[in-house]
């Protein structure tokens, strides 16, 4: 048996990597554009190769609210969803983390009303960073499988939930060819789930009940100790699956930054332009570089200093948009490189923000752009 | 910090038992072993909650000895006791009284259908004499004997019973109901001397320095007289000779009117006995009809045997079979107590004329002796009398003209002795609150019909002295004995157990014990006990 | 009743009386060890104790509110995987999280026939909170949301569910205890989503002494208010319970949260019970 090459849309990917991770609880509910990887994984189901239990609920609310106590009952879980369903999850995604559930989550990034609108913008999973799921954005069908599998290592791990995200249509649904490990790779990679605590009659456990202000606060503080575990343990997660596949992808990548003075930083679908126009910068002289932020919670600001240190300009692309603020990558990284030694100027462009297309050549415009101005405290709307 | 000393934040390691929530209370259930109203009422104190719980499990022979344990004589007083524990039923309230005394006659009818007896008890060396083989008399002998004496009874008759057997009529009281219950009392080994009358002073003086106890219970035996009647006339007769000749089998001839004047219990028997042998019977009694001493069923079946019922009325003269009487509202228990009603005369006929008003103790013997009390012997609240280590009871030494009465004062007499010969302190009787009816949760306890007791048909009765009144089939039995709230007496139900919501309430070896570290004082328990066996009890801190 | 093994410890923070500790107490034991329970934010969750104390020997997982069903679903499906398909999986809930905020989950749960059991204490208001109305709270109840007063009627859960052809829907109250217990004990040997709706005198909510939840619970069942009932299937009905032998008035007259009824109101509500039972009787018809 070797490894298989297949053509993929990105959701099938994440389907398949879920298949991969063997989880025995999948509460799902169907949702634009994230409907292929439930498709995908009842159809294992009903072929017998996914040996799981789907539970389909009235909501994404429920799905998050029986996914908890499943991951508390001592198995491993899988969802998946996009947009309005995260938005509905809000609650209990906060709750998951205190319960310290290490589910994992496919996000597809969709714009979320109002109005209504499908088009792949990454709002609906910024918009949870500080529920403190542990948040990966994908730049591709590959890298979605491969994350959903490393994120369990990292997630159960730490007791922290794990949300991978990919972009709307850009990644959910490009087809691309993907290399599919063999499962006992995988089993090898990722042994079995055992907690050490589960719900379970005889073992005199419960869980949820009330606490005092200092033991909530020593519970945070606990949430914080394992957040700060996670970038390193995603370092070796992911150096150890490169060890077994070929393929890393870092917890942040550098790509030619080698004496940049101008860095694009963005995260998900955008990374594969920014490659191109980093490429046609360099072509034309400029020493350009891309940061591409897979692991953007926790913040890797320790790796993201020292990768942007040295650079007169850092161009923050955001498919997001938090009214009143801008971008949020933009405002993470400016807080990332605050007081740091010659930190270089970071702009902030609203790009592609309701899913509008960014093609490399206007991303190269960008760069050209910020290079020859100061860095605005505003974000600065763009197409 | 060292956080492993601290509690986990999340996974719970123990139990909520850590919290003692008993600080919250502000009172606490107590199990309490109240009498009940109708053992209260009881004049022998019988455990009656008690021995209907037996009986309701169907242990007939437990019941029995619970009964017997304060009354030798079950058969008995379940067919003539005048019953004061129904009227102190705490049923009677809800919605009839429970129907103990036909319960108790149905126990003690089985008992001597089934040849049950009494343990055997070994004779000690101390010797209680006891004169009069009344129903105080036996009831003493009894309870001096199964306490190990050696007793004597002194009987003036030819036969024991008293006015069990002289006065009350076979059909109200078969005499093999009353054989059986004595014989059942003498196979214990009783010393019985009957024909012996102890008729003097030295005669009771011999007595008194031969046995280390007396117990005189020698009743009443003197019949008290009208003034307006010569009893020198052959149709003017005593109801207690009356009764006497004719419970033996032998009424007197009386010609064929008989009037009989009384209105209690004894007047009735005199006139039912006159109507069996066969006389046209009326009664003229001071009371009106709702006062009469006798008890209502009695007077009821008075009438329906034909018998004509002068009520209110005053006997004034006789002359030639000619009663003069006179109507008079009759205020109290006084017999001095009426106001005539003028013009309210009128004249009845008779051929012989009984009366019954009533029997006084015959002291002419003891009075030198012993400090008496107007017609009565004077005893003490340890029915002694004033001479030491004598003491006396039933109708001898007190107005309580009462079968159960008699036999109560006999047993109260026998601890007294007892105590007395041990040389402990007199017991006297203790004085306990008894459950009230509103301690009992009724919802335990639907409402159901108290059955009444079959009785003879009419034209049955006035041929012979059959029984009048039948008692309780099996069945009838059980579900009477279903009845019985209970009153005081856990019946191990369990309630207070499964409604506590604290889990405060805990199985201990033969019951129940609150566990004070926990209860909250809500009082579930209390109220949903169904025997009124517990009550919160205030606590101040 | 047998042996009884409390699950259910002692020292819990209940109020004194509690009629919920007591269901709790008696469902709990009936179901036995091999239980996992799920709690919302409720009363019960009071029980269930502080952190790091149980009040049940069973696990317990609280979820949010709105999510008992969702998450008694989810410790089922994960259950079932590790084998433990004779778990028994118990949901037990207030009305508020049942009736109003966990209302969808629990009827997406009934759709799906989740093999657990949904046990609704139903103290016809959110008293967690301070007494404020659910939509279980009865026409004319006077709650601290609704001081004048309720102006709607209560919602019924029990034929809201039996109408979703659950396995097993039915009612209980404390005061009957062994009828409570014997509907436990049919729930639990059946499969699929099993609901009781379990009326919990609440005694500061609906002002009644300490030690009367037993008794009020009963007037409930007697005025005809709260009828004993089950459904299989949603079909086959039956009266598990004493009939209606009391005036509504008799319930009303002893709780403080009906107060200010007016003559009018218990006359409206005495119609409205009357046409509730007939409505039962007619369903409970033997045909
Ligand atoms: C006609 C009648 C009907 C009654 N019906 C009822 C009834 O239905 N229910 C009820 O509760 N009560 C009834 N009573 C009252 C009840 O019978 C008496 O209260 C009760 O019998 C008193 O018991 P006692 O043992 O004290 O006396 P008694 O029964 O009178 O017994 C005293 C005994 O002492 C004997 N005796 C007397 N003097 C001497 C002596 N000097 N030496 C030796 N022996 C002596 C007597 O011969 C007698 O046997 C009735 C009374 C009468 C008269
Ligand atoms: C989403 C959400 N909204 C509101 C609350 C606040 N809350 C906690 S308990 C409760 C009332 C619950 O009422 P019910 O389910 O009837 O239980 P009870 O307190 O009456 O036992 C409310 C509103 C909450 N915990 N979660
Ligand atoms: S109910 Fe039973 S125990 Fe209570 S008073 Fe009546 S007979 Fe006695
Ligand atoms: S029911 Fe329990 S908590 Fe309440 S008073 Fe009785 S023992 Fe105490
Ligand atoms: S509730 Fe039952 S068990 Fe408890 S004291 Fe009363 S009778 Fe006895
Ligand atoms: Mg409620």
């Amino acid at each position: 048996m070797s490894t298989k090459r297949v053509l993929l849309t990105g959701n099938h990917a994440a389907a398949w990597g879920a298949r991969l991770a063997r989880p025995k609880v999948v509460p799902v509910y169907p949702i634009t554009p994230q409907t292929p990887v439930l498709e995908l994984l009842t159809e294992f189901q009903a072929a017998g190769e996914f040996d799981a239990e789907i539970l389909t609920p009235e909501s994404e609310h429920s799905v998050m609210a029986a996914c908890i106590p499943a991951s508390l009952t001592g198995v491993r879980v899988f969802t998946a969803t996009a947009s309005q369903g995260l938005m509905l999850m809000h609650e209990v995604l906060h709750y998951a983390v205190g319960a310290r559930a290490p589910i994992v989550m496919v996000n597809v990034n969709r714009t979320i009303g109002s109005p209504w609108a499908f088009w792949p913008d990454q709002t609906d999973s910024v918009a949870q960073r500080d529920t403190g799921w542990i948040q990966y954005y994908v730049e591709n069908a590959q890298e979605a499988l491969d994350t959903v599998i490393q994120a369990y290592r990292v997630a159960e791990g730490v007791s922290i939930p794990a949300m991978i995200n990919l972009d709307a249509f850009y990644v959910s649904h490009a087809l691309e060819p993907v290399a599919i490990p063999e499962q006992e790779l995988v089993d090898a990679y990722l042994p079995p789930y055992r907690p050490a605590h589960f719900l379970e009659p005889g073992r005199n456990e419960s869980w949820g009940n009330v606490v005092t202000q200092e033991m909530y606060y020593r519970h945070r503080r606990d949430i914080g100790a394992a957040m700060d575990r996670v970038p390193a343990l995603a370092v070796e997660a992911d150096r150890d699956w490169e060890l077994a596949t070929g393929r890393g992808w870092g917890a942040i990548e550098r790509y030619r930054c080698e004496g940049a003075e101008i860095v694009i930083v963005t995260m998900g679908s955008m990374c594969g332009t920014a490659r191109d126009a980093v490429d046609a910068l360099r072509e034309a002289g400029v020493a350009a570089g891309l940061v591409k932020v897979r692991l953007f919670r926790p913040l890797p600001s320790a790796a993201l200093r020292k990768a942007l240190a040295g650079a007169r300009d850092v161009l923050v692309l955001d498919r997001n948009f938090s009214p009143g603020v801008g971008g949020v990558l933009h405002q993470e990284l400016r807080a990332a490189l605050y007081g740091m030694k010659s930190a270089p100027q970071v702009h902030g462009y609203l790009a592609g923000v309701g899913g509008v297309n960014v093609p490399p050549d206007r991303i190269v415009h960008f760069a050209r752009e910020a290079r020859a101005s100061d860095a605005e405290p505003e974000p600065v709307w763009v197409k | 910090m060292n956080t492993a000393a601290l509690p986990p934040t999340a996974w719970t390691t123990g139990t909520t038992e850590v919290f003692k929530t008993g600080t919250w209370r502000a009172a606490l259930p107590l199990y309490l072993h109240r009498p009940s109203p109708c053992r209260s009422a009881c004049p022998v104190s019988g455990r009656i909650a008690d021995w209907i719980g037996l009986a309701r499990a169907e242990d007939f022979y437990g019941a029995w000895t619970a009964l017997v344990e304060n009354n030798p004589f079950p058969a008995v007083a379940g067919r003539v006791c005048h019953h004061p524990c129904e009227s102190a039923c705490n049923r009677a309230g809800y919605d009839a009284a429970v129907s103990i005394c036909a319960l108790e006659r149905h126990i003690g009818d089985l008992a001597l259908a089934e040849g049950w007896r009494f343990p055997e008890t070994p004779e000690s060396e101390d010797r209680v004499a006891i004169v009069g083989g009344g129903p105080s008399g036996l009831s003493a002998a009894y309870q001096l004997r199964r306490r190990g004496y050696a007793v004597a009874i002194f009987e003036a008759g030819r036969e024991l019973g008293g006015l069990l057997r002289d006065g009350i009529p076979p059909y109200r009281l078969p005499r093999a109901v009353l054989d059986g219950e004595i014989k059942r009392i003498l196979a214990l080994g009783i010393d019985v001397h009957t024909g012996v009358a102890i008729a003097n002073t030295e005669q009771f003086l011999r007595l008194h320095g031969e046995y280390d106890a007396v117990y005189l219970a020698m009743g009443a035996r003197r019949q008290k007289r009208l003034p307006q009647l010569d009893y020198g006339k052959s149709r003017v007769m005593d109801g207690a000779a009356y009764l006497a000749a004719a419970n033996a089998g032998k009424p007197p001839a009386l010609g064929k009117r008989v009037a009989v004047i009384g209105g209690g219990s004894a007047a009735l028997d005199v006139a039912r006995s006159a109507r069996r042998a066969g006389h046209e019977v009326s009664v003229i009694a001071l009371e009106s009809e709702a006062q009469m001493p006798a008890q209502r069923e009695e007077v009821v079946q008075a009438k329906e045997e034909g018998i004509a019922l002068y009520d209110g009325a005053l006997l004034q003269s006789v002359s030639n079979g000619k009663l003069q009487c006179l109507r008079v509202n009759f205020k109290g228990n006084n017999p001095l107590e009426f106001t005539k009603i003028a013009g309210s005369d009128f004249i009845l006929e008779a051929d012989a004329i009984v009366a019954a008003i009533g029997q006084d103790p015959d002291l002419a013997a003891l009075r030198p002796l012993l400090a008496v009390d107007g017609a009565l012997l004077r005893t003490d609240a340890s029915r002694a009398t004033s001479l030491e280590g004598v003491f006396a009871g039933g109708d001898v030494a007190s107005t309580a003209r009462f079968v159960t009465q008699a036999i109560g004062m006999g047993k109260q007499a026998a601890a007294e002795i007892d105590r007395w010969l041990m040389g402990d302190e007199p017991l006297g009787t203790p004085h306990e609150d008894t459950v009230p009816g509103a301690a009992i949760n009724t919802f335990y306890h639907p409402r159901a019909e108290r059955p009444a007791a079959s009785t003879l048909a009419l034209g049955e009765r006035l041929h012979g002295y059959a029984e009048v009144k039948g008692g309780f089939a099996a069945e009838q039995a059980l579900a009477e004995a279903a009845r019985c709230f209970s009153c005081g007496r856990c019946t191990f139900c369990d309630n207070c157990f499964q409604f506590c919501p604290d889990m405060a309430v805990r199985h201990v070896p033969g019951g129940y014990a609150i566990a004070t570290e926990y209860c909250k004082g809500c009082g579930l328990c209390v109220q949903e006990c169904p025997t009124g066996s517990l009550v919160m009890r205030e606590e101040s801190r | 009743m047998g042996q009884m093994i409390d699950m259910l410890c002692s020292g819990h923070a209940a109020c004194p009386g509690c009629m919920e500790a007591l269901s709790l107490r008696h469902v709990i034991a009936e179901l036995g060890p091999d239980t996992v329970a799920v709690i919302p934010p409720s009363c019960l969750a009071i029980m269930a104790g502080p952190q790091p104390f149980s009040g049940l020997r069973i696990p317990v997982y609280q979820p949010t509110l709105e999510s008992s069903a969702a998450a008694a679903s989810g410790i089922r499906r994960a259950l079932d995987v590790r084998g433990r398909k004779d778990t028994h999986v118990v949901a037990l809930a207030g009305d508020g999280g049942t009736y109003d905020i966990g209302f969808q989950s629990l009827s997406s749960a009934a759709e799906r026939n989740e093999n657990i059991l949904y046990v609704c204490f139903d103290n016809e208001g959110y008293m967690n909170t301070g007494a404020q109305k659910s939509s279980s709270t009865p026409h004319f109840a006077r709650t601290s949301s609704t001081p004048a007063g309720k102006h709607s009627r209560k919602k019924n859960l029990t034929e809201i569910m039996a109408a979703h052809e659950i396995p097993y829907a039915a009612t209980a109250t404390p005061g009957y205890l062994d009828d409570l217990l014997q509907k436990v004990r049919k729930a639990k040997s059946m499969r699929g989503l099993r609901l009781i709706t379990l009326l919990v005198p609440c005694l500061d909510g609906w002002g009644v002494p300490d030690h009367f939840g037993v008794g009020l619970s009963r007037l409930a069942v007697e005025s005809g208010v709260f009828p004993l009932y089950e459904v299989e299937d949603g079909a086959r009905y039956k009266l598990t319970g004493p009939g209606k032998t009391r005036p509504v008035a008799d319930y009303l007259n002893v709780q403080r949260r009906y107060r200010d009824v007016d003559e009018a109101e218990v006359e409206q509500l005495q119609r409205e019970v009357d046409a509730g039972w007939q409505r039962l009787l007619e369903k409970a018809k033997p045909c």
